[in-house]
């Protein structure tokens, strides 16, 4: 066994390690919960070191996610911090972590499988909702079949030597397709995302929509597997995927809900990555990857911060009038304000240049999607600007004898994330860099278009 | 890097780090004196000034067109490059100047006219923001650099719009205006984007890049888009008269100096590109006439000294996009350094106009007399009406961009919101509207 591997299994295993610790010991949950996601931080960066081309995009996401969980610690609100929680979250970590690692289908499948897992059960996350299960099921049972049916076909189980063979053909194409339309909550199958938000604990099923397993999907195996399909069929996912941007940006206009505001924001967001990605060209895959980044910390933020703000002030927060939280919580109203337009494009944040780079990539490559989706990413500025608005400033209110700002423990970590995009903004050429691009193949795909 | 270049870089840089250290300093819970902000602010400018000064006197006796800064690419991939160059050129130089001097009178007016004021802090280091973000869109040799400068003098607009934020008028009206400047930003966004695409750059700083006369009237007609809406043309002029929210010293240095002439500043900087197309010189001209009328129309129904000063900078940048439009580009950069001085004298005096006027009849000892007949009383009194009304609701430009625009959105909305519901199970439903109508814990408890 090479040190890569052995990293990668430590860095996997160490998050289930300490979720059953957490849940065996019921003591002490979130010192657990810091110690095991930290591990896996040192872990991912060390096995980031350790490799190089493709591979290290595997490590770089494992790192963001792990990173990701330590913010998530950080954030859970006292109330919220049982062990069950906290061993909910180290189990979607590794599982995470067991997915962007593997190279071999049946372990990507596990990973799919297992990250849903804590969102079936009564004791951890489960939503009232069916739309949440289905949707998540449906995306596991089409990845499942698709993963059956190539290993039928004779096929081996690792995604390098099937690259370019097209394996089980159009059927396996379309049941990936598929479980990237259910997982990422593509149009029309969008509505679960929200309910998930909504309905959900907002910090595990913010892990989970940022595990971004849909574009992972894309990148780790439809694109390498199904060069031709993809290049016949992508412009078909793109138009999806700019119509969930529209759609739900649109949607996100008139809601009041700032949770449900805050899922479909995200997950217009997320379907610019899915643009990118499909654009098929250096500029819009290279800004797919950093923006992936970017709406990972940024809604992770903002969600933590509307938790937070629900633990203190009311669960039943609206953004149907102003409750002008600022007076009494102005850094966490800072903090908002700036995942919130960094989440947009704010200009000295990393997502000015991903978005950069994303536009300019799908221009090039479908013109329509290119021209459109500078207004989606308009119209969700506008909505991330009205529940700042109708969040934090107003008239003060005065039901309260003490209202705490954002905790020291709170405010490290979210400075923290704050800086990765500020700083990542000011500096971006290391955070481009990881990024898998072949630029000349890509360049010929697109001239042959 | 030599000293003129360094001192470029100074310029445009200090009041971003200003804003950076004080703001880092706040979030990890020190907050400064009004003595040390104002101290810090007044240094800052001051010594932005003396190099300003340095610079112009070398461009002057040298006979250089330019000081250029050159840091590379700011990022690249593949054949895609984001050049990160600064410029200070003779079109530049007068709006960095003006920048630099407003944004410095502007700090010494508000260390008083704020004092004790809940928020001081939070102006300064908006102001900071915002001069950093004026210099970098005036500095930038490229308009990739231009985009970002652009977005930060839009935000820090609207974030102090909604200064006074205990309001709920502020705020909702920061909330609209930047509505306005994202949708039309994105002409901007896309005019970059399209230079890129047809010419493989959009650096200005060793030429425009290279269009044939279609494509740069697609690029000018897009970035007329951003200029209009950053200069409140017509028809997007709804918003100004909502800008007035802020505290008078920010109304001065962004509707009556710097904010408001960002948009001409676009136009003169791709003047050349403008002058390939008649097409879009006569929209610019077009619009710059129908403002200007629009603006000395409107201004004259105002009921207040702010509102009525805002359409007066209104009137005049209309007549400034008209020259633009002719070509008269001497005469637009002299206008803008003029009527941006004199604004700012105006809209800081705003607050004192009572109090200037009681000094007035003081001195002369007696009333003064009315004013000189109107041009409108030459009309009929039928259209005077007519004018009356429409100059009272402002053009009804809010109204057609609420009946056109916003209300059809906000209508398709709420279908897609009926359209998500429909397998929605009744304890989310029922969660949603609470949300929608039950006030929060706090709300409760206060009541």
């Amino acid at each position: 066994m090479d040190p890569a591997s052995i990293l990668r299994a430590s860095a996997v295993g160490g998050p289930w390690v300490g979720a059953v610790v957490a849940a065996a010991t019921r003591r002490q949950a979130r010192p657990i919960g810091f110690v095991a996601a930290s591990v896996s931080v040192l872990l991912s960066a060390f096995l980031l070191h350790a490799t190089h081309g493709p591979d290290s995009v595997g490590a770089a996401l494992m790192l963001l996610f792990s990173c990701l969980s330590v913010v998530a610690m950080g954030v859970v609100p006292r109330r919220d911090c049982t062990p069950s929680m906290i061993a909910g979250v180290l189990f979607i970590l590794g599982s995470t972590l067991l997915a962007y690692s593997t190279q071999n289908l049946l372990v990507l499948l596990a990973g799919w499988i297992l990250t849903t897992i804590p969102f079936f059960l009564p004791q951890l996350f489960r939503v009232e909702t069916w739309r949440p299960r289905i949707g998540l099921l449906l995306s596991s049972i089409a990845l499942a079949l698709a993963v059956g049916l190539i290993g039928v076909s004779g096929h081996p189980m690792s995604i390098d030597r099937l690259r370019d063979q097209g394996p089980g053909g159009i059927a396996v194409f379309a049941l990936l397709v598929a479980a990237v339309i259910f997982r990422k909550g593509i149009c029309p199958a969008h509505a679960w995302v929200a309910d998930a938000a909504e309905g959900g604990a907002a910090i595990p099923t913010a892990l989970l929509l940022n595990g971004h397993f849909g574009a992972l999907l894309v990148a780790k195996l439809i694109m390498p597997l199904f060069p031709h399909s993809a290049r016949d069929f992508f412009p078909l996912l793109s138009y999806l995927a700019l119509a969930t941007a529209l759609y739900v940006a649109i949607r996100a206009l008139t809601e009041n809900s700032p949770r449900r505001l805050l899922a479909y924001l995200a997950l217009s967001q997320s379907a610019c990555i899915l643009a990118g990605l499909e654009s098929q060209t250096p500029e819009g895959m290279t800004g797919a990857f950093v923006h992936w980044f970017v709406v990972t910390v940024s809604t992770m933020g903002l969600f933590g911060i509307v938790r937070l703000l629900e633990v203190r002030f009311g669960e039943n927060l609206t953004a149907s009038r102003h409750l002008g939280f600022a007076e009494h919580a102005p850094r966490l109203a800072v903090f908002f304000v700036l995942f919130g337009l960094a989440l947009v494009g704010l200009p000295g944040t990393l997502s000015f240049c991903s978005l950069d780079l994303l536009i300019h990539g799908t221009l090039m490559s479908h013109a329509q999607t290119g021209l459109l989706l500078p207004i989606a990413i308009a119209m969700n500025a506008v909505s991330m600007f009205r529940l700042f608005t109708r969040l934090f400033l107003g008239k003060r209110r005065t039901g309260f004898t003490v209202m705490a700002d954002a905790l020291p423990r709170e405010r490290w970590v979210l400075a923290a994330a704050v800086l990765f995009v500020v700083l990542g903004g000011l500096f971006p050429k290391a955070i481009v860099a990881l990024a898998p691009i072949d630029a000349s193949a890509s360049r010929q795909l697109t001239q042959q278009r | 890097m030599d000293l003129w270049q360094s001192m470029v870089v100074f310029v445009v840089l200090a009041p971003g780090l200003v804003f950076a250290a004080l703001g880092l300093l706040w979030m990890l819970g020190w907050a400064p004196s009004e003595r040390t902000v104002a101290a810090l602010t007044g240094g800052t400018f001051l010594a932005s000034l003396v190099a300003l000064a340095c610079i112009v006197g070398r461009l002057a006796f040298t006979g250089l067109p330019s000081v250029t800064v050159t840091y590379g690419n700011w990022f690249a991939v593949y054949d895609y490059r984001f050049p990160l160059v600064l410029m200070a050129d003779r079109l530049s130089l007068p709006f960095i100047g003006l920048t630099v001097t407003l944004a410095g009178l502007i700090g010494k007016f508000s260390a008083t006219y704020l004092h004790r004021e809940r928020g001081f802090l939070r102006f300064f280091l908006l102001l900071h923001l915002f001069a950093f973000g004026s210099l970098l869109a005036f500095a930038a040799g490229s308009f990739d650099l231009l985009v970002g400068g652009w977005e930060m003098v839009g935000i820090t607009s609207v974030l102090l719009i909604a200064f006074f934020q205990h309001r709920p008028a502020p705020v909702e009206n920061g909330l609209r205006v930047f509505a306005v400047y994202r949708a039309c930003d994105i002409g901007l966004l896309v005019a970059v984007f399209a230079m890129h695409h047809w010419a493989g750059t959009a650096s200005f700083a060793e030429g425009l890049p290279q269009l044939d006369g279609a494509e740069s009237a697609a690029a000018c007609l897009l970035l007329l888009l951003a200029a209009a809406g950053k200069a409140a043309q017509v028809p997007f002029s709804g918003w100004l008269p909502r800008a007035m929210e802020g505290p008078t010293p920010s109304s001065a240095i962004f509707y009556g100096a710097i904010s408001i002439h960002a948009g001409a500043y676009l136009l003169l900087r791709v003047q050349p590109l403008l002058a390939q197309s008649k097409l879009a010189e006569t929209i610019v001209i077009l619009i710059g006439v129908v403002t200007a009328i629009h603006g000395t129309i409107v201004g004259r129904a105002s009921a207040d000294a702010k509102t009525s000063l805002a359409y007066a900078s209104l009137t005049q940048v209309g007549v400034v996009f008209v020259e633009i439009g002719l070509g008269w580009k001497s005469i637009a950069i002299a206008h803008i350094v003029g009527h941006a001085t004199v604004r700012t004298l105006q809209f800081l005096r705003a607050p004192s106009m009572l109090h200037d006027d009681h000094q007035l009849h003081s001195a002369i000892g007696s009333e003064l007399s009315a004013a000189v007949n109107n041009p409108e009383d030459l009309l009929p009194e039928r259209v005077q009406l007519w004018l009356y009304r429409w100059a009272l609701d402002r053009g009804h430009l809010d109204t057609i961009l609420d009946r056109f625009v916003v209300y059809p959105l906000v209508r398709l909305s709420k279908f897609f919101s009926r359209l998500d519901r429909l397998g929605l199970n009744e304890p989310l439903k029922q969660q949603e509207k609470i949300a929608q109508v039950m006030p929060t814990a706090a709300g409760r408890r206060s009541a």
